[in-house]
């Protein structure tokens, strides 16, 4: 049987809070009503950075959620029409949904028409309920509603495990109500948005959203820049689509984990590197008729000190990489 | 003798009435955290113990049987699980049972093996597994003697049950059916044990997948059996649950003869069967 510690330490790295992050937790709860006054207020608007005009971004932190970063962990964003704002993301809680809500208003009082999200991993819709008294069009690919509605249960438990109950509370999961089947444009006065929804490749929802005004490309977690790809989807459809992406013109582009904002085609060269890396590392080994199990301990290793969070998700990545692949 | 797995570990009686009851199951293990999942797991283990294996006594941990298991599943669809037995034991092996604690359908696989399973070096036998939950995972082998050793691990499943989600649901039913075995002959002539690998295009639809156009389950839909033969002779057979994960694939070694032609075998809960054959191979 494996020892008490070794089993703490497994879940420490993976899911679970370690043991000490479940006694600041504790006492976290406790003191929580002081702290509500105190700095971290809920409700201070998330920092964010004008790239463009009109065009604003909240970076997120390398991190997994947890009841310290309150879900901040990918980047969100939002563009400010003449008539209307979208927000594209809303951050891993309703806390943060709440923050990024801030932060539009100081910017500016025009009502929030659209919250689009770009797929429907928790940290990217969980802000989602913040939104809800806008009562605006939430906005995703039309594959987005079934990837959310199946998993919601699970993405529920999972955040509360990780960020705490009082962490989670507000969170909603808001499946879209305008569906994007192909490509699809938004108007917010004098520039308009243009969605377009994408063959599985991060998943199986992934939507690129282009402001047509600053050429500003969002790119959701199609682009990962310093924090390691997360493969959910498909690692030939992604490569396929990174070879579309390197020849698209774009002023700028935000990734889904990474800076504020980065330029094409440099932005995605990394990550093509690294998911080609894990491709064809992953090819040799089934050539050679190695196991599954060889591929997680050799494979891309080398990559390993180029990103923040690949311990988190390597592993995972050679893996569903591997089950993939193997079919070819 | 799949209907009897099921009854023997009581997780899922018949089909149609039960889907629902093992899809709410599953749901509120995901919701169970960890620490009382630990606190439970000899308990749920002393129950599983005696379905199936009634009073006999288990050697656990005797160097017999080995499991090697991550301690995280990274992915908790795709669990790689290898079982070895060590040169050093020398009998022919009866059975082995593949057991999750804490999934729905704790018996994943029960093995039989025949005489071509072959003995005179590492005996192997891997395969992927979906554990919804911090669980124990155990293997249990018995001997020809018909003693009963365990190998034991605890695994953190990091992904919970969203392992049971397709990762893309309208391509998962492509090519089902397409069964690849493949054998891989030792470097030398005089190893007594062939490596060989078995893998089948296959959902393994286990009942908890919602359909969110019908708002209804899939219903469930999965291998359940698997027979292998070298030369005509038994390898092993296999009875199995859904906690194979989607496109199961099995590697295992078996014992060298004349011909080392594999002919192999697999079944679904709907009844289909599925054959494949590898050409002679070595001698």
């Amino acid at each position: 049987m494996a020892g008490e510690n070794d089993k703490f330490g497994a879940m420490a790295k993976q899911t679970l809070p370690s043991r000490s992050d479940v006694l600041l937790g504790g006492l976290a709860l406790l003191t929580l009503p002081f702290l509500r006054f105190g700095p971290v207020r809920a409700d201070d608007a998330a920092a964010v950075k004008e790239i463009a005009p009109g065009v604003f971004v909240h970076q997120g932190r390398y991190e997994l959620q947890s009841e310290a970063n309150q879900g901040d962990m990918s980047n969100a964003g939002f563009v400010v029409g003449r008539d209307a704002v979208a927000v594209i993301d809303t951050s891993g809680s309703a806390i943060m949904g709440r923050r990024l809500r801030a932060a539009i208003r100081q910017v500016t009082d025009k009502p929030i028409r659209y919250v689009i999200n770009t797929h429907m991993h928790p940290d990217h819709v969980f802000g989602n309920a913040a939104f809800k008294e806008d009562d605006p069009t939430f906005v995703g690919h039309y594959k987005l509603a079934r990837g959310l509605m199946s998993r919601s249960e699970q993405y529920l438990a999972a955040s509360k495990a990780m960020m705490g109950a009082e962490t989670v509370e507000g969170i909603e999961v808001i499946p879209p109500t305008l569906a994007v089947q192909d490509k699809t444009t938004i108007d917010l006065g004098g520039r308009t948005l243009i969605l377009e929804a994408q063959p599985t490749a991060h998943t199986d929802n992934d939507l690129i959203v282009t402001d047509t005004a600053t050429n500003t490309v969002f790119l959701g977690d199609l682009l990962f820049s310093v924090h390691v790809p997360t493969l959910d989807g498909s690692i030939r459809g992604w490569l396929e689509l990174i070879n579309q992406l390197k020849a698209r013109n774009a002023a700028r582009v935000v990734p889904g984990h990474g800076p504020h904002a980065m330029e094409l085609p440099e932005a995605v060269a990394a990550e093509e590197r690294y998911l080609s890396t894990v491709a064809k590392g992953v090819r040799a080994l089934i050539e050679q008729g190695k196991t599954l199990e060889d591929a997680t301990r050799t494979v891309g290793i080398s990559e390993r000190d180029d990103w923040k969070m690949f311990d988190q998700y390597h592993v995972r990545n050679v893996t569903a990489a591997f089950a993939e692949l193997e079919w070819e | 003798m799949s209907a009897n797995l099921f009854k023997e570990d009581g997780a899922m009686p018949g089909r149609t009435n039960t889907l629902k009851r093992g899809a709410f199951t599953a749901a509120a293990l995901c919701l169970l955290i960890a620490g009382a999942t630990v606190a439970r797991a000899d308990e749920t283990w002393d129950s599983l113990k005696k379905q199936n294996f009634g009073d006999r006594a288990i050697q656990a941990e005797d160097g017999v049987v080995i499991l090697d298991a991550p301690a995280t599943a990274e992915d908790a669809a795709i669990v790689p699980l290898t079982i070895r037995v060590p040169p050093s034991v020398t009998q022919n092996l009866k059975s082995l049972y593949l057991i999750i604690d804490k999934n729905p359908g704790p018996v994943v696989a029960k093995v039989t093996f025949g005489p071509a399973a072959g003995t005179g070096g590492e005996r192997k036998f891997s395969t992927r597994v979906r554990v919804d939950n911090f669980s124990h995972v155990r293997a249990v082998l018995e001997t020809e003697d018909g003693t009963l050793h365990m190998a034991s691990k605890f695994i953190a499943a990091a992904g919970g049950c969203a392992a049971m989600q397709p990762k893309d649901p309208d391509t998962e039913n492509e090519g089902l059916g397409k069964l690849l075995v493949k054998t891989f002959p030792p470097a030398l002539s005089t190893t007594p044990l062939f490596d060989a690998q078995v893998m089948i295009k296959h959902p393994n639809h286990n009942g908890m997948q919602l359909d969110v156009n019908t708002a209804k389950f899939i219903p469930a839909r999965f291998v359940n059996g698997m027979t292998v033969k070298r030369d005509g002779e038994l390898v092993f057979s296999m009875e199995s649950s859904f906690s194979l994960s989607t496109n199961p694939n099995i590697r295992f070694s078996f014992g060298r003869g004349k011909d080392n032609a594999l002919d192999v075998a697999v079944t679904d809960t709907d009844g289909t069967v599925f054959k494949a054959q590898t050409q002679p191979s070595g001698s």
